[in-house]
């Protein structure tokens, strides 16, 4: 599976702010309670009573095609692994600097005493290159989605759902 | 990582973080589980000293953190947190069954794959073997299923039993043996059973708990006491107003619309139906977003935007409290308008006359400025279910049995599912598939029903035994019958602790609290903890410390579902049945027990053991377990379950539609009761009047239409919702995984309304009902109205890990159930759901 891009998105209509997949993700990473969340999970009401839209996404680290964090890291932390796009960090060589997340279009990097913490896509884990994150599996709607950039674009085809691509970077879901 | 020097910005994105939204109500949706056997506890509540205020909050917490200290605390969850340190690739994990318990003790409806590392559970996942969210091979659980490795390690765990060396409520306990605890037990039964006899003994059950349901039945009835006292926020009473409406003899109907048959639906009502809060992995609310998106229309009726509400087609926010009314006036423009079926009404209504005659002035306007709901909004609902078929009613929590008037909003519900033909369709109610016979039998444990003393009145009334000696009938006495109640009589939860402080009819003497905080779990915390300290003995078995506990003689401790292996259940499903058991993936905590252990132990100490397997547990699993030709030991060592596939083609089979004369057939008459001749003008629960035969709207003892003298001081309404995503009632709230996204007691306000009193996002307010006061935090929602409150009971327990404390549950605490009017006269006069909505003033604090 080389030269594949991997990627994620939330079927907006289907999510329901249930946070399987953003607690799923920290038990499976060890991550503590109230320390830094891979996954979030957002709301954005707009309108007023009784006329209110509701829109629930999940939003993680893009894998972007041309991520800016790796662009103005300067210690060379962060790399995109040319098999399969994804975008990992090598801790040892953070220097904590946080320029990555003044970068990142969606304020994903965090840190925490060991550097730079984000979505590996479970690599670290144990989960395999091209398996499906422990996020996606959790899901009880189905709303979560994982998949080459191919597969992702043909089930957004068949659904008019808002589609995080990872090309397009639309920075207005995050309002 | 290497370190250097220069942050200027806090990196940190959580403004818009996960916005707990959650609402009002709920239904427990029909599991597909089945038979259940031992397990362990969990249930609702809050804490000691009164006047305890936010800003005194660490005393508080202390106040907690004391008594959850009263074994001494374990060891917490200790994973650092690493991030990119490699966990091990999954088959270097020791991998065990267990079924989740964060839906509430002894529960069986996810089966879960647990993963264990040097003993230790780490993880946790779906078992795709056992059919879980209606999806073969699903390995999905809700955030609460995620999170459950923390109840197991919780440092509030209960480690050892411990009795009582101060004043009641004082706090002050003493470990003891559990030798030494179980003498007291016995001793001050078998003492109260002579001087006061049986009845004085009750058991307060919380929402449905199998153990309780099952060996603690057994023992009432061993016993000699009908007193079990039902919560009243149940299913049941859906289940109640549906049977003597339009018939049904088992609770699988209580729901209506059976989501097998989904897609044969085009409009589907929810009404008080909060599933994506209460049974999020179990097959709904996926399958109706899977039906949604093959066109099924929704009209969801609650008062706040929740996440399905979003979805729906139709949102109706009635305001909480007056569902009745709203009802009354959709079924008053359905008959006004000529919508219903005529064939049907003609042929099988009883009444269909009368009930007309008197819906005539329950219009939409005269209903708009009682619930809220504009005129057109309510004409259009109306026009909706009088024409779209088929249609379906999904009843929830939030209405069915949370009102004083329960009884007759329900009845409404059913009535139109009726009268519109809707009834005995494809798609819409009383319609359930039929499934294939399960190829996997098991032997329920039986209650033993006839060992309770049927006393003189019971013969003379032709009750069902103990019916006479109940100490606050839920449902009227004469309507509590084998065919009616089949898990035997029933009290009322609330009414029945009012018994210690009125003594009537006789005081309670002993109550048994498991898995159940009472001052969180029903009204008015003030008068119930009055009532717990004037019990003569209060037993409290859990697995954490909650805040009755202070009131308690005797503390036992539980151990949870994942510390023993004396549980299964049995799916059946079109592919074939499954048969799972929880393994035991750790040893008991301190000195905790299983509470299926304690039963069977504590009958056996009563002198009851020949009913109870002589105290031996594994014996009664053997027996349940026989009929199905699996051994104990092949069900334990299968691990994750036997599933044996349906080979013989069988498949799920459509039922005999518009089969009336069978559906109504225990009906007056064999139809359906537009004049309820089966409980009109008959004795209401309290004995002090008659029921109506047609429908009537009470609304809540304070109500903005209703009491505009109140209304003048007090402006607003809250309520709160049933079910939460993040706790399960007032338990697991301080469980750190979820804590954390609901840190503070929160309350959700319209911005507008807030902003009018000062009151600003996150800001502390004070809440103050005629009955009580609160403080909660304010969470700004668009998706409520400008005049309700929605909050979330039970704050009691703390989270260490994030160094969040518990709340009080008397005034100045975090507990809404202060503020409700608890008069029982007000409660419904048939099933006894009490109201939950009231008026209140606010200020920013
Ligand atoms: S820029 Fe942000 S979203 Fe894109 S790869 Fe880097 S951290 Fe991920
Ligand atoms: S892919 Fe793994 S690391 Fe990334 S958000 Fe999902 S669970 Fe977390
Ligand atoms: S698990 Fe699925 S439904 Fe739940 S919050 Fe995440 S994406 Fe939404």
């Amino acid at each position: 599976m080389s030269n594949q891009q991997y990627g994620f998105y939330t079927d907006t209509s289907r999510c329901i702010t249930c946070m399987a997949c953003a607690i799923a993700c920290k038990q499976w990473n060890g991550i503590k309670a109230g320390t830094v969340a891979r996954r979030k999970v957002h709301t954005i009401d707009t309108g007023t009573f009784p006329n209110v839209t509701r829109t629930f996404i999940s939003m993680n680290c893009m894998h972007c095609s041309q991520p800016a964090c790796a662009l103005v890291c300067p210690a060379g932390a962060i790399s995109k692994r040319e098999e399969d796009g994804i975008v990992v960090v090598d801790k040892d060589r953070c220097i904590g600097c946080k320029y990555c997340f003044f970068a990142c279009p969606f304020g994903i990097p965090q840190y925490n005493e060991d550097g730079m913490d984000k979505c590996d896509c479970c690599l670290g884990n144990g989960v395999p290159s091209g398996g499906t994150p422990h996020c996606i599996t959790a899901c009880p709607t189905g709303a979560l989605k994982y998949g080459t950039t191919s597969e992702l674009s043909e089930l957004v085809a068949e659904k008019t759902v808002r589609f995080i691509g990872v090309e397009s970077l639309p920075s207005s879901v995050v309002t | 990582m290497k370190k250097q020097e220069n942050i200027t910005r806090e990196p940190v994105v959580d403004g818009v973080a996960a916005s707990g939204t959650s609402n009002a109500s709920t239904a427990s949706t029909a599991s597909n589980a089945s038979s259940a056997s031992s397990g362990s506890s969990g249930s609702d509540a809050s804490n000691p000293e009164s006047g305890l205020s936010r800003r005194t909050f660490v005393k508080g917490a202390s106040v907690l953190g004391a008594l959850a200290a009263l074994g001494g605390g374990v060891g917490l969850f200790t994973r650092a947190a690493t991030t990119q340190e490699a966990l091990a690739a999954e088959d270097d994990f020791e991998v065990r069954h267990a079924f989740c318990q964060m839906c509430g003790p002894a529960r069986v409806h996810c089966s879960t794959h647990c993963y264990l590392k040097e003993g230790r559970w780490l993880h946790v996942e779906g078992n795709p073997l056992a059919g879980n969210n209606a999806s073969p091979g699903s390995k999905t659980l809700c955030g609460k299923g995620q999170s459950a490795m923390q109840v197991l390690y919780s440092p509030s765990r209960i480690l050892y039993p411990s009795k009582r060396v101060g004043n009641k409520g004082e706090g002050k306990f003493e470990r003891i043996t559990w030798d030494e605890a179980m003498d007291i037990i016995v001793t001050t039964l078998k003492e109260q059973k002579e001087k006061y006899g049986a009845h004085s003994y009750g058991v307060l059950s919380p929402q449905f708990y199998s153990v309780l349901g099952t060996l603690g039945r057994r023992f009432l009835n061993v016993h000699g006491s009908p007193n079990y006292l039902h919560s009243g926020i149940c299913n049941s009473q859906r289940f109640f107003s549906r049977q003597v409406t339009i018939g049904g003899s088992t609770h699988d109907k209580a729901n209506g619309t059976d989501s097998t048959q989904l897609d044969k639906t085009k409009l589907l009502v929810l009404w008080g139906y909060n599933t994506e809060n209460s049974a999020i992995n179990q097959g709904n609310p996926k399958t109706r977003l899977d039906a949604m998106e093959k066109g099924l229309k929704v009209i969801d009726v609650r008062p706040m935007m929740d996440a399905m509400a979003s979805k729906a087609d139709v949102w109706v926010p009635v305001r909480p409290g007056t569902d009745t009314a709203l009802v009354m006036s959709i079924l008053q423009v359905i008959i006004n308008e000529e919508l219903y079926d005529k064939d049907f009404v003609e042929n099988w209504c009883l009444g269909f006359d009368k009930l007309a005659e008197h819906m005539r002035d329950f219009t939409p306007e005269w209903a708009s400025p009682i619930t809220g709901i504009p005129e057109e909004q309510i004409y259009e609902v109306a026009r909706m279910m009088g024409t779209v078929k088929p249609m379906g009613i999904n009843i929830g929590n939030g209405v069915g049995d949370q009102h004083n008037d329960s009884h007759w909003g329900v009845a409404c519900m059913c009535l139109i599912s009726a009268i519109t033909g809707n009834l005995g369709i494809a798609g819409g109610g009383s319609a359930n598939m039929i499934m294939p016979p399960s190829l996997i039998k098991t032997k329920p444990i039986d209650l033993l029903p006839e060992r309770l003393p049927q006393s003189q009145e019971d013969v003379e009334n032709g009750w069902m035994a103990g019916v006479g000696n109940l100490v606050a009938p839920e449902t009227p006495r004469w309507f509590q019958r084998a065919e009616t109640q089949e898990s035997g009589p029933t009290s009322a939860y609330f009414k029945g602790l009012m018994s210690v402080l009125t003594g009537e009819p006789y005081p309670l003497r002993f109550v048994f609290g498991q898995s159940s905080n009472p001052l969180s779990a029903t009204r008015q915390p003030k008068k119930v903890a009055k009532a717990l300290q004037g019990l003569d003995f209060y037993l409290v078995m859990d697995t954490q410390w909650n805040s009755s506990c202070i009131y308690a003689d005797v503390i036992l401790p539980a151990c949870t579902n994942y510390e023993t292996s004396q549980q299964f259940a049995v799916r059946n499903k079109a592919n074939g049945t499954w048969i799972g058991m929880n393994q035991q993936i750790a040893e008991p905590l301190g000195e905790s027990r299983s509470d299926w252990d304690f039963y069977v132990d504590l009958a056996n100490r009563m002198g009851y053991g020949a009913d109870f397997w002589h105290g031996d547990m594994e014996e009664c699993l053997r027996e349940q377990l026989e009929p199905s030709g699996i051994s104990l030991e092949e069900l334990r060592a299968s691990n994750e379950g036997i599933f044996i596939e349906r080979t013989d083609g069988s498949k799920p089979q459509e039922p005999e539609y518009q089969n009336y004369a069978e559906l109504f057939k225990d009906l007056p008459e064999g139809k359906v009761q537009c004049f309820n001749e089966w409980i009109g003008g008959q004795l209401n629960n309290l004995g002090t009047g008659t029921l109506a035969y047609l429908p009537e709207y009470k609304g809540p003892a304070e109500n903005l239409s209703t009491t505009p003298d109140i209304a003048k001081e007090y402006p607003l309404v809250i309520t709160d919702v049933h079910a939460y995503r993040l706790c399960n009632h007032g338990y697991y709230v301080g469980v750190p995984y979820l804590r954390e996204y609901q840190p503070y007691p929160w309350v959700k306000i319209n911005p507008a309304t807030a902003k009018s009193y000062g009151i600003g996002d996150g800001d502390w307010m004070r809440i103050v009902s005629p009955h009580g006061q609160i403080q909660m935090t304010a969470k700004y929602f668009e998706g409520i109205a400008p005049n309700v409150l929605m909050t979330r009971r039970g704050w009691w327990e703390s989270c260490e890990e994030l160094g969040l404390p518990g709340y009080t549950g008397f005034d100045d605490g975090s507990e809404v159930n202060v503020l409700y009017d608890s008069n029982p006269e007000n409660f419904d006069l048939f099933n006894s759901a009490m109201s939950k909505q009231t008026l209140v003033k606010i200020s920013k604090l």
